[in-house]
C-alpha cells in the first residue's frame, strides 16, 4: 500500500526534496528508499569527479603566490634607485593583491559551488549527499583562511565523500592527514620543541606572513578540536593537559611540500590530498604521551593513528556523533531515545557510520517527529532547484554562490571550524528570513513561464504536506509569479 | 550651562500647557554616535591640505590644488583648507559644528591596508591583538550600549561580546508589496516563528525602502547613511552605528577633478549630509568620527596618484562637537620633518582623540578606556572635543 505522507518525510527529511514525480517513485517502500542509497555502491558524480585534485588547488595556490613574490621582486628592481618610485610600486602591489586573487581563483571556487549544488540537486542518492554535506560540515574546512582557501572543496570530496559510507575512525584519520585541515587548524605550523627542527631550527617551517621567523613550538589548534569538535565534544571532560599530548602526537603530520619544477612547471597536480600527507620525523615532539590516562608510546605516526582510532572509540564520540546526526536529520532536540541507539549501534559496529545512520532510519521517532527543520539556505536551494528538475548550472556562473552569500551561507566559508550552525535560531533571523523571501521572489520571476503551474509544483513537491491554507493561497494568487513565490516560500517548502 | 538649561526647563514648561505632546512627554535625549571607516588609505593632505605651510605647493607638487579657480580649496583657518567636494563638511565648519583633526594617525606603522585597519578597528598597535572592535568593546560598558553595522559584514571595529545587529541592502529583488501581505498571512496562519522573523525583516527592509532603489554597491554612501540615521533616531534604536566606504587607495590620477578622489570625497560628503537630514533633530547629539587606516605620501608618485603613508586627517562631525577649528600639532613637511622621508608625520594619535570623543559624549568611564577600549598603555584622551 503506497504511502504519500511516508514518502514525502523520506524525500524531504532525508534528501533535499523531491524531484517531480519522485513522490510517488518513493511510495512503495519510503523506508528501504532511504535505506538502500545507505548501503549502496556510491559512485562519484560526474560534476565533483571533474574538479581538480587537492595538488592541483595547492599548486595553483603556491603558483600564485610565486608569481606575486616574483612580480614584487620584479619590480623592486627595475624601479632601481628612486624612493618615491619604489614605495609606488610597492602601494600597487598591495592594492591589486586581492583583486589579482579574486581574479585566479573566482573560476575555481564558482565552479567547485556549483558542481556541490548540481550534484546535490541531480542525485539519485540524496541522502547520501546529505550525508556528504553533513561530513563535510563536521570537518570544517573554511576558506574564509587564506591559506588553506582553495582547498574546501577537495577535502570535502577525498574526506567527506570518500568516507560517508565507512568507519568513523577512517574519516577521521583522513581529515587530520589532508592538506586542507593540516593547514586550516595549522598543524603545519606545530614543531615539537624536542624534535630535531625544534633543537635546531633545520627543516622548522617559516611563520606565515614573511614577518615572523621559523617556528619551534607546538600548535595545538588541531588537536584542540579534534577533540572539541571532531571526537568527543567540548563537554566530554578531557583537560588542557589532554590537548597537549594530542597535539604533540599530532606534531610533525604535515604536507608534502610542493617541488619547486612542479610550482614552475604548468602541470596539472593529480595527487588527493591521502597522497600529499607526509609525517615529518623531524617535526614530531620524541617520546611517549598520555591522552585520556592511556599511554602512548612514541612509534612515530603510529602513535598518532593509535591515539585518533582509540578517540573514535569513545562512547563520548558515539553519544556525540549520534546527537549531532540526528539533530541534523530529525529535529532541533532530538529524540533520546534515536540518540541512544544511534550510538549503541555506533559502538557495536567499532564506528560504522552506515550501521550508525540506519539506527536512526529504523527509529520509529525519526518518522514521527513533525516536520519543523528550518531549512538551512543552501538545503533551501538545492530543494528549489530539485522541485524545479534543474539538470545543469552554467559553469561559471556565479548566481547560486551570490545568492548563497546574500541569505548568508557561503558555500565552503563557514565562520569557522565548529561550521555551520545547525539549529533554526542560527537561520530565522529578520534579515535572513527577508532575503530568503527575496531569494524565492527570484526564483519565482526567473522560472514563471506559462508552462508552470505553482498548484501541481505544490501537489508533486509536497503531496500530503501541502496545508489548506497554502493550497487557498495558490489558488488565490494574483499571477503565475505570485504563485511560485507563494509556494517557494510557503512554510511548507521552509522546513523538512 | 546651568543657566541654559533652566530656561530650556521653563520654556518646555510653557510648551507644556499648549503641546503637552512635545514637551515634557518627550523622550529623554541620547548621545549618538557614528563611525564612517575610510578603507583604503585616505590622503589627509588631499582632503585638508594645508595651504598655509610654506613648503605645501613644493612638496604636493602635481598633487596640490591651485590657489583660485576651479578646484581651489574652501578656506578654513587660513592655514588648512577643504578640499572643494567637501561641501557640506565645509557649512558644518561653519556652523561650528566640523572639527578637523590633522596629522592624526594609529600605532601600526607598516603599509598593509588589512593590517591597518585591523589595529585601527580593534584599537592596538599590533593588527591582530584580539578580535574584539573598540566600539564593541566601549558599547559593552556602557548600560543597554547596542551597535549597529550598515552593510554587508559586521565590520571589525563592532565585533565582540556587546550586542549589536546589522542591515545591509538587498542584492536581491524585493518581492512586490502584495505578495509580503499574502505570505505574512499564510505565516500567520501555521508558522508563528517564521511570521515573526518576516514581519521583523519587512519592516526593517521598508524603513530603508529607497535603498533597493540604485545605491550601487559601496560608492554611494548616501543611501546607506540615511539608513543609518533612520535606525538612530528611533528612540529605542541602536546608539551607534558603523560605515564604511571604500576607494580611497589612489595610486592614480588623484588630482583630477573627476578622479577617484573626487569622487570618494563627493560620496562622502554626500553621505554626511543624507545621515544629518535622516537624524533630524537628533543630529545636535550626534558625534560622527570619520577615519582611515592610514595617510598616503606627501609627493606625489609616478603615476599621478600617492602611495600608502602615515598621518591623515580625520573629521569629528555633529552638533555635539566643538567644532568650527582645526586641532594639528602640525609636523611640518621639510624633508626632515617626514616620517621615513616621505610621509607626513603622526603627531596626533587617533585612539586618544577617540577616547575624548567616547568619554565626553558618551560617558565611557576613565577606566573602560585605558582598560578594555584602547588598553595599550600610554592612552591620553584628549578633552574639550565636545560642546559644553
Amino acid at each position: 500500500m503506497p504511502d504519500l505522507a511516508l514518502a514525502a518525510i523520506a524525500a524531504h527529511r532525508f534528501g533535499f526534496g523531491p524531484r517531480p514525480g519522485e513522490l510517488s517513485a518513493i511510495a512503495g517502500d519510503p523506508r528501504g528508499w532511504v535505506k538502500a542509497q545507505l548501503r549502496a555502491p556510491a559512485s562519484e558524480p560526474p560534476a565533483i569527479a571533474a574538479l581538480p585534485a587537492a595538488e592541483d588547488d595547492l599548486l595553483a595556490f603556491r603558483r600564485w603566490l610565486a608569481r606575486q613574490r616574483l612580480s614584487a621582486r620584479g619590480e623592486t628592481e627595475m624601479a632601481g634607485a628612486g624612493e618615491q618610485a619604489s614605495a609606488s610600486q610597492e602601494g600597487r602591489q598591495a592594492a591589486s593583491l586581492e583583486q589579482s586573487y579574486v581574479g585566479a581563483f573566482r573560476d575555481r571556487f564558482v565552479r567547485a559551488v556549483n558542481a556541490r549544488i548540481i550534484a546535490a540537486a541531480t542525485s539519485d542518492a540524496p541522502v547520501l549527499e546529505r550525508l556528504v554535506h553533513f561530513w563535510g560540515n563536521h570537518f570544517t574546512v573554511s576558506s574564509l583562511k587564506p591559506a588553506a582557501s582553495v582547498l574546501p572543496p577537495s577535502f570535502e570530496r577525498d574526506v567527506a565523500r570518500a568516507h560517508a559510507q565507512g568507519r568513523f575512525s577512517t574519516m577521521l584519520i583522513a581529515s587530520c592527514r589532508h592538506p586542507g585541515m593540516l593547514i586550516y587548524l595549522d598543524n603545519v605550523l606545530s614543531v615539537g620543541p624536542n624534535s630535531s627542527a625544534g633543537l635546531t631550527g633545520r627543516g622548522a617551517p617559516r611563520a606565515p606572513g614573511g614577518a615572523g621567523g621559523q617556528v619551534r613550538d607546538i600548535n595545538e589548534n588541531l588537536a584542540r578540536e579534534v577533540l572539541e569538535l571532531h571526537t568527543m565534544g567540548v563537554e566530554a571532560g578531557y583537560t588542557q593537559a589532554d590537548v597537549q599530548a594530542l597535539a604533540a602526537i599530532l606534531s610533525g603530520w604535515t604536507v608534502d611540500r610542493p617541488r619547486r619544477r612542479d610550482i614552475l612547471s604548468d602541470q596539472a597536480g593529480e595527487r588527493s590530498g591521502d597522497e600529499l600527507f607526509r609525517f615529518d620525523e623531524a617535526l614530531h615532539e620524541p617520546g611517549p604521551q598520555r591522552l585520556l590516562g592511556e599511554l602512548y608510546p612514541d612509534h612515530g605516526l603510529a602513535q598518532g593513528e593509535a591515539a585518533l582510532l582509540a578517540l573514535s572509540r569513545r562512547p563520548e564520540t558515539a553519544r556525540f556523533l549520534a546527537f549531532k546526526l540526528a539533530r541534523h536529520f530529525v529535529s532541533d532536540a532530538p529524540p533520546a531515545a534515536v540518540i541512544a541507539r544511534m550510538a549503541q549501534a555506533y559502538l557495536d559496529s567499532d564506528g560504522d557510520l552506515t550501521s550508525t545512520v540506519e539506527a536512526m532510519v529504523d527509529s520509529p521517532e525519526a518518522w514521527e517527529a513533525p516536520l519543523v527543520k528550518f531549512r538551512r539556505p543552501e538545503d533551501y536551494l538545492i530543494a528549489l532547484l530539485r522541485s524545479l528538475n534543474i539538470q545543469a548550472l552554467p559553469e561559471s556562473t556565479a548566481w547560486a554562490t551570490t545568492a548563497l552569500a546574500s541569505m548568508g551561507q557561503r558555500p565552503f566559508s563557514a565562520p569557522g571550524p565548529d561550521g555551520w550552525d545547525d539549529t533554526e535560531a542560527g537561520w530565522i533571523g529578520a534579515d535572513q528570513v527577508w532575503k530568503r523571501v527575496e531569494f524565492a521572489s527570484e526564483m519565482a520571476e526567473r522560472f514563471a513561464g506559462a508552462d508552470l503551474r505553482a498548484s501541481a509544483l505544490a501537489e508533486a513537491w509536497l503531496g500530503p504536506l501541502l496545508s489548506a491554507a497554502t493550497r487557498r493561497a495558490l489558488q488565490q494568487a494574483e499571477s503565475p509569479a505570485q504563485a511560485l513565490t507563494l509556494l517557494f516560500a510557503a512554510p511548507e517548502m521552509q522546513r523538512r | 550651562m546651568c543657566l541654559s538649561r533652566r530656561a530650556m526647563l521653563t520654556a518646555a514648561g510653557f510648551a507644556a500647557l499648549s503641546f503637552p505632546s512635545f514637551a515634557f512627554g518627550q523622550t529623554p535625549r541620547r548621545a549618538l554616535f557614528v563611525l564612517i571607516i575610510l578603507r583604503g588609505g585616505m590622503d589627509g593632505l588631499g582632503a585638508a591640505p594645508a595651504i598655509g605651510d610654506p613648503l605645501f605647493a613644493q612638496a604636493r607638487e602635481g598633487l596640490a590644488p591651485p590657489a583660485t579657480g576651479d578646484g581651489a580649496p574652501l578656506l578654513l583657518d587660513g592655514f588648512f583648507g577643504l578640499h572643494p567636494a567637501l561641501l557640506e563638511t565645509h557649512r558644518l565648519y561653519a556652523a561650528r559644528q566640523a572639527l578637523i583633526v590633522h596629522a592624526v594617525g594609529t600605532a601600526y606603522r607598516e603599509r598593509s591596508h588589512f593590517d591597518a585597519q585591523n589595529s585601527l578597528e580593534i584599537g592596538l598597535a599590533t593588527p591582530h591583538g584580539r578580535d574584539t572592535g573598540w566600539l564593541n568593546a566601549a558599547l559593552g560598558a556602557l548600560p543597554g550600549g547596542e551597535g549597529l553595522s550598515v552593510g554587508v559584514a559586521t565590520p571589525l571595529a563592532l565585533r565582540g561580546p556587546a550586542p549589536t545587529s546589522s542591515w545591509s541592502p538587498s542584492v536581491l529583488e524585493a518581492p512586490e508589496e502584495g505578495t509580503v501581505a499574502r505570505l505574512q498571512a499564510l505565516y500567520a496562519a501555521q508558522d508563528p516563528a517564521l511570521a515573526a522573523a518576516l514581519r521583523a525583516g519587512a519592516e526593517t527592509a521598508m524603513t530603508a525602502e529607497d535603498l533597493a532603489m540604485g545605491a550601487g554597491r559601496g560608492r554611494n554612501l548616501a543611501p546607506l547613511a540615511r539608513a543609518a540615521g533612520r535606525f538612530l533616531r528611533d528612540p529605542e534604536g541602536p546608539m551607534a552605528a558603523v560605515l564604511e566606504l571604500g576607494g580611497w587607495d589612489t595610486h592614480a590620477a588623484q588630482a583630477t577633478a573627476l578622479g577617484p578622489f573626487s569622487r570618494a570625497l563627493r560620496s562622502l560628503d554626500g553621505g554626511v549630509l543624507a545621515l544629518r537630514e535622516a537624524l533630524g533633530t537628533a543630529w545636535d547629539d550626534t558625534v560622527v568620527a570619520v577615519v582611515t587606516e592610514f595617510g598616503r605620501t606627501v609627493g606625489m608618485n609616478g603615476a599621478g596618484g600617492s602611495d600608502h603613508g602615515q598621518g591623515s586627517a580625520m573629521f569629528l562631525l555633529g552638533g555635539a562637537v566643538a567644532g568650527g577649528r582645526v586641532l594639528a600639532d602640525w609636523p611640518g613637511l621639510g624633508r626632515s620633518a617626514l616620517a621615513e622621508g616621505r610621509d607626513l608625520a603622526v603627531t596626533t594619535a587617533m585612539n586618544d582623540v577617540l577616547a575624548g570623543v567616547l568619554a565626553d559624549h558618551l560617558n565611557v568611564s576613565s577606566r573602560a578606556l585605558s582598560e578594555a577600549v584602547f588598553p595599550d598603555a600610554g592612552l591620553r584622551p584628549v578633552s574639550g572635543l565636545i560642546r559644553g
